[in-house]
């Protein structure tokens, strides 16, 4: 009688053990995030011919030290050429101009869920056992191959020659109405001056 | 969008005992041309602390993050018009009136700064899926700001009206016409695109 009585007090007790242990893992503790007022940290200027604007939506699925992270960015960014170091040259009946190479600025996007992170895992030996967590050195990591790969896309998919063409278009219009004479534009490099570099 | 994500979830998952490399092809791509001339950049930094703490806890989980939003200021070269630049060929002087300066949101930072970090041994480090959310929330105060305090559009419009003068003088000085630049008004001067 007396055993039974000590094997029931014994599962109760397991119950209990389990079910706290349960209760806190399953519980997270209460979460505050406080944001700071923005502060203005650069004011710069220049005089740059914008192009083009892309948007996309890019799925990501990296590895990093035996991580996967698998997450959805919006990318927001623009092709642009400095007009303050462009070779130029106005003394005869035509204007010719050399476009100068081309600015790509790519930035994460500021709509909502902008950089959302779907899901990360841990693989290779004793995964099991390590943790899936990224550091915020192995999320930035992830993070500048993310910017190189759609660079690079850029280059490779005709994003860029489109640009530098746009570009020239556009700069003919406008220093036709500035010098009010015609003007020639020339490309040096029309599938972009980093287009070896990203190929 | 919601199903683009769901689709995407799928293929990563199919995607993911495989998974050796990066792939980050397009999911949805749009390169649209414009004719944008922009004359003034800021950088806004937004710091946000995130702190978890519970009666049961042992120990601090404090962290502290900051990254830039960028803003641009640029005039639409599109919207310039041949009747918008009046020469006189004997004073030989150039009135021109430019498109108004527009602002708009360029995007910001993919890395975080990691500024401060103080988290017990018996605490979790943080994950990636918090440091999303702690974007996310000094995203949200970035944009109310941007509605809120007109103080960061004015002062890029500012730089960017001053540049833009310089830029044309300079240029129309060189074909030797003394330019005088004014801008056409703004019908959108409490918005900032995004």
């Amino acid at each position: 009688m007396l055993k039974i009585k000590n094997l029931i007090i014994i599962a109760v007790a397991v119950i209990a053990i389990v079910a706290i242990v349960l209760y806190f893992s399953t519980t997270t503790p209460n979460k505050t995030i406080d944001v700071r007022k923005g502060q203005i940290s650069n004011v710069a200027t220049m005089a740059q011919l914008c192009a083009i604007d892309i948007y996309s939506e890019v799925p990501i699925l990296d590895t990093i030290n035996n991580k996967v992270m698998f997450a959805v960015q919006k990318q927001k960014g623009s092709i642009s050429f400095d007009l303050e170091n462009m070779q130029m040259d106005a003394e005869g009946d035509t204007v010719k101009i050399t476009l100068s190479p081309e600015i790509v600025d790519l930035y994460e996007a500021t709509e909502d869920n902008s950089w959302e992170v779907i899901d990360t895992k841990a693989i290779g030996k004793m995964a099991l056992l390590r943790s899936d967590k990224f550091t915020d050195e192995e999320e930035n990591a992830l993070k500048a191959k993310i910017k190189r790969n759609s660079k690079k896309l850029l280059y490779n998919n005709g994003t860029i020659e489109r640009a530098r063409a746009e570009g020239s278009k556009n700069l003919q219009a406008l220093m036709e109405k500035v010098y009010n004479k015609p003007v020639l534009v020339v490309d040096p490099t029309p599938k972009g001056a980093h287009y070896e570099e990203f190929k | 969008m919601k199903f683009k994500s769901i689709t995407a979830c799928a293929l990563a998952m199919a995607m993911l005992p495989a998974c050796t490399k990066t792939d980050s092809n397009e999911l949805y791509q749009e390169i649209k041309s414009v004719d944008k001339m922009v004359f003034a950049s800021m950088a806004i930094t937004k710091t946000a602390k995130m702190e978890s703490s519970d009666w049961y806890t042992v120990g601090k989980r404090i962290a502290v993050y900051s990254y830039d939003t960028y803003m641009r200021a640029y005039i639409d070269l599109s919207a310039l018009q041949m009747d918008d630049l009046v020469f006189d060929e004997d004073a030989k002087t150039v009135k021109v009136t430019l498109p108004p300066v527009v602002t708009e949101i360029t995007g910001r930072d993919m890395e975080m700064r990691k500024e401060y970090e103080n988290i017990g041994i018996l605490r979790s480090d943080l994950d990636s899926k918090e440091r999303a959310e702690i974007k996310e929330k000094a995203n949200a105060s970035f944009k109310a700001e941007m509605e809120d305090n007109p103080m960061f559009k004015q002062q890029l419009t500012d730089a960017a009206k001053s540049k833009a003068r310089k830029y044309f003088e300079t240029i129309f000085e060189a074909n030797g016409y003394t330019a005088s630049i004014d801008f056409k008004p703004s019908n959108t001067d409490s918005h900032v695109k995004d």
